[in-house]
């Protein structure tokens, strides 16, 4: 199924055999799943044997995903009042979010009739009191995002029960509100939101600053409601970087205005962003503590320059990597950071340099005179081409990161500042950090979330650290990101594909390292329950139980059971 | 909701724009039922997806929510009048209150969609005994209800009287279908019942499901029922019930001709649970199929597509439904004379559609290929 899966490793020349092989597995799966409905002699449904499955959850976890870096519990319920009020200090970004979070904490509705309206009813806690001890809504990597959260219990006390968060700054209060909301569950009996095993006295902070995801919009256009979900759900996850691949060989879908043919190679017109929607998504991204890491991958995977610019390419028929030897090639690399830099405030900016192939610089006569006059080989200018074009980003403020073929190929010539992205195989960031390089980890054969035979065990035992022992070599690990590619992803089954397996990743990122080592068993329940969460806030997460990905569940059951 | 559609964002110049102004539109409904039937006992869906396909079906102009709510595998709802019933649910927290239920009708009569909720009987209700064992034949044999419990009956006037304090929908759907009444003929206080009634097992099957329709009407609504009910005793029924066709094609006619209304699901073209049914035939699945007298035409009040369960829950609910359902939707909305006779004619314009879901939330999936694939490589959203 290797090939199926397929990475971000997509010429023009595979499509045709990747189609073919696709087409038959799809077949495949379409058959196999029909005759499964023909097998159960299902029309409108089988007679369920006697016994239905009952799930109950396992008293002694607990069930917030991810898991707090430190926490105490008690055994004692107490409720949430439906006229939950928030107390803090100014904080708009605040005062948003707990409108969001009350509409999901309060989802089920207890008002019926007047007779059955607890008007009188004595809840526990009336309000959720937000301290935020900085003003400086600055947020860029590395951001202080740890909180504490705290909800008493009272038991028999006069004291008015309130819960409270206290933050160093919004975005850790954002974090404290997430677990909040993920404490409360709405009891279908006493049809009261409550809050149990309190009282709990969270203290929690995350093991990486970098937890990101990685959103491909040229394999397939995205709609920008997509993407913001998306960014929802991240938050839900505590993820923390949208690592957003815009533009690839297929299509170049975002405006550059000061060059307004590029988005010529978009699918069709109405598959395009804006620079206002870009912005729009960056300030939604802010807005639930999410920095926005935009990537234009040169000089590889860029065939949908030239439909605005044909000069950018080798020649008509030879169209990848973009023409080193012009500068027409580096000015149009300069117009798009100076307007990206616009619209992109966060301090990484990705500049992708994966899997070139060279072939094209060789044949093409004018390429390849440019190449003998300044006496480099294909690889040379590779390196050339790599290193102009991160001297354009460090022009504009920008920390570069580069996938790592550019490290493997030429190492300690890379700009110092470089951040390192491995996704080739395990092994890459020890070396990258031996060489006093950053580095985040995405290695396809864990976090490659297109690799749909990649268990959520995968993802969740892959651990970044893994063969750097040194304490000032691992400091040097920024993170990890799960990468969603779009080949066989648009916006009926991104989501889908996403989760429940991104949240695998994120509890590794997040998490202690001994806490997410301890084995899977209890893990599995805790997964469970936070896809069901995930499904009630509207997002598609698929089965955790399946053996692949995004596949449907295989018959009835509970959502907690599959 | 037309108007949204002729709105397209120009991106050049930043503005709104309307092309091949001015437009005249007068616009109705072929049928007045143009529903969708959506499972929630097989898996549970939580109430944010439930919306959801509201403003699909909004966005399409069906406007009929078949809430087939509870069925042998769980029963999700509260009845308040039989608190346990809902001790059937999978699990404590897959379950929707009776508030829920009217903020679901709220949410859909706002959107131009009436809710049909439906409580199956006597088959297909094994879940209901996990909370009342007694509505259980015995506890090895749990379905159907046991006819010979008054008790059985009780609790269905109380179901029906709780639904209408909420579903205010002039109908009622009361199942009726894959009754298989074994467990009446091997269970002896139940044979027993019926040889002192001196009936077999079929004129049961038609006590059980007249003596529902009844009290369904005294709470009144008027009655939708699965065809079996019309196949073995239609003559029999209650003449307003109206006949829920699923089998086959060959029904609907028969139903008519006998002076009963009918609703069309038939299952080879408007299932969507069978993903080999692509949406072309959706769209070519026409109601009036052998009906050629215009009174007839007349009792054939709409049509119906349904989403099955079994293998849809929360994650795959949309993309199963979308974009197929859309081509059966324009099927029961446009007139016959304006229905494309080649479904290849109408491709862009579905894609066109299908994209417009998607900027809009909806996960509706390709049109190339069955049910619910994923896209088979990287393309526009239109071509797909």
């Amino acid at each position: 199924m290797h090939f199926l899966s397929l990475n971000h490793c997509m010429s023009i020349k595979n499509i045709t055999k990747y189609m073919e092989v696709c087409h038959i597995y799809q077949l495949l799966c379409v058959i196999s799943a029909t005759l499964c409905a023909i097998v159960e002699g299902r029309v409108h449904g089988f007679y369920g044997s006697s016994n239905l499955p009952k799930t109950d959850l396992n008293d002694s976890l607990a069930y917030i995903w991810p898991l707090p870096k430190q926490f105490t519990h008690g055994n004692l319920t107490v409720s949430i009042s439906p006229d939950l009020v928030l107390e803090v200090e100014g904080k708009g970004v605040i005062r948003d979010a707990f409108e969001r979070y009350k509409k999901l904490i309060f989802k089920h509705h207890a008002k019926y009739s007047s007779s059955e309206v607890r008007e009188n009813f004595d809840y526990d806690v009336h309000r959720l009191k937000i301290v935020v001890y900085s003003d400086d809504e600055n947020l860029q990597l590395g951001v202080d995002e740890s909180y504490s959260l705290y909800v008493t219990s009272g038991q028999g006390s006069s004291i008015i029960q309130e819960a409270t968060i206290e933050a160093n700054t919004i975005y850790g209060a954002l974090h404290g509100m997430e677990t909040f909301s993920q404490l409360c569950d709405f009891n279908f009996v006493t049809k009261r939101v409550e809050l149990s095993k309190a009282p709990w006295f969270i203290q929690d902070e995350p093991r990486f600053a970098f937890r990101g995801l990685l959103l491909d919009t040229s394999r397939h256009y995205q709609p920008i409601n997509v993407i913001k979900q998306v960014i929802d759900s991240m938050a839900y996850a505590k993820l923390n970087v949208l690592h957003w691949h815009i533009i690839d060989e297929q299509s170049f879908p975002l405006e550059v205005p000061s060059l307004p043919n590029l988005w010529d190679g978009s699918y069709t017109k109405w598959e395009r962003y804006t620079v206002e929607d870009a912005s729009e998504i960056v300030e939604f991204a802010k807005t639930r503590g999410i920095n926005v890491m935009a990537e234009i991958d040169i000089p590889g995977h860029a065939e949908s320059w030239g439909a605005g610019y044909p000069d950018l390419w080798p020649s008509a028929t030879c169209r990848e990597p973009l023409d080193v030897s012009k500068n027409f090639t580096f000015d149009v690399i300069s117009s798009i950071l100076a307007d990206m830099r616009k619209i992109f405030p966060f301090e990484l900016f990705h500049l992708g340099g994966d899997e070139v192939n060279t072939d094209c610089w060789n044949s093409t006569p004018h390429v390849k005179q440019w190449l003998q006059d300044h006496n480099m080989t294909a690889k040379d200018a590779y390196q050339y081409f790599v290193l102009r074009g991160q001297q354009i980003a460090i022009a504009q403020k920008w920390t570069p990161v580069n996938w790592e073929e550019t490290f493997n190929t030429f190492k300690e010539n890379l700009s110092p500042q470089t951040v390192v992205h491995n996704w080739l195989g395990p092994g890459v960031c020890p070396q990258a950090v031996a060489k006093g390089f950053k580095c985040i980890v995405s290695n396809q054969g864990v976090w490659y979330l297109d690799h749909l035979d990649i268990p959520w065990e995968d993802f969740y035992t892959s651990e970044p650290l893994e063969g750097i022992d040194d304490a000032s070599h691992q400091k040097l690990v920024l993170g990890g990101e799960v990468c969603m590619w779009g080949e066989t992803v648009d916006a009926s089954d991104v989501q889908q594909t996403i989760w429940p397996r991104a949240a695998a990743a994120s509890e590794r990122l997040w998490s202690p390292r001994d806490a997410t080592s301890t084995g899977l068993d209890t893990v599995l329940q805790r997964l469970e329950y936070f896809r069901c969460l995930l499904n009630q806030r509207g997002i598609a997460a698929a089965p955790v139980a399946n053996e692949y990905a995004r596949r449907p569940p295989i018959g009835p059951g509970s959502c907690y059971a599959q | 909701m037309t108007f949204s559609q002729l709105c397209h964002f120009n991106i050049t110049t930043r503005i709104v724009e309307i092309h091949n102004a001015p437009w005249t539109i007068a616009d109705q409904p072929r049928f007045s039922y143009r529903g969708l039937l959506i499972d929630t006992s097989r898996h549970y869906q939580p109430l944010r997806m439930i919306k959801g396909v509201i403003d699909g079906m909004a966005f399409s102009k069906l406007n009929v929510l078949h809430w087939h709510i509870v069925d042998t595998q769980s029963f999700p709802l509260e009845i308040p009048s039989y608190p346990k019933l809902w001790e059937g649910a999978y699990s404590p927290s897959e379950r929707y209150t009776m508030s829920d239920a009217k903020q679901i009708v709220e949410y859909a009569q706002r959107r131009g969609v009436h809710v049909l909720a439906e409580i199956d009987v006597p088959g297909h209700a094994l879940s209901w005994g996990i909370g009342y064992p007694s509505l259980w034949p015995s506890s090895d044999c749990q379905q159907p209800l046991d006819v010979s419990n008054e008790f059985t009956f009780k609790v269905i006037d109380s179901i029906l009287s709780d639904f209408s304090k909420v579903f205010n929908f002039k109908f009622v759907h009361l199942g009726g279908d894959e009754v298989d009444n074994s467990c009446w003929l091997t269970t002896p206080h139940v044979r027993q019942w019926l040889n002192r009634h001196g009936l077999n097992e079929s004129d049961a099957y038609k006590y059980f499901v007249l003596r529902a329709q009844k009290i369904a009407i005294s709470h009144g609504y008027d009655v939708i029922n699965w065809e079996e009910t019309f196949n073995s005793f239609g003559k029999d029924l209650s003449p307003r019930t109206v006949v829920h066709n699923w089998l086959g094609g060959d029904v609907a006619p028969k139903v008519v001709a006998a002076g009963l209304r009918c609703i069309v699901s038939n299952q080879d073209m408007w299932y969507l649970d069978h993903l080999d049914t692509t949406w072309q035939k959706f769209y070519m699945n026409e109601p009036f199929t052998n009906i050629t007298d215009p009174k007839q035409q007349a009792l054939v009040i709409g049509g119906e597509v349904c989403m099955w369960g079994e293998h849809v829950d929360a994650s795959d609910f949309e993309q199963t439904i979308w974009p197929r359902a859309a081509a059966a939707a324009e099927r029961m909305w446009t007139p016959l004379n304006k229905l494309a006779k080649n479904p290849r004619t109408v491709t862009g314009r579905l894609a066109h559609f299908r994209c417009l879901l998607n900027q809009r939330g909806v996960a509706a999936a390709p049109l190339a290929g069955p049910g619910r694939v994923a896209p088979l490589y990287p393309a526009s959203c239109y071509s797909q």
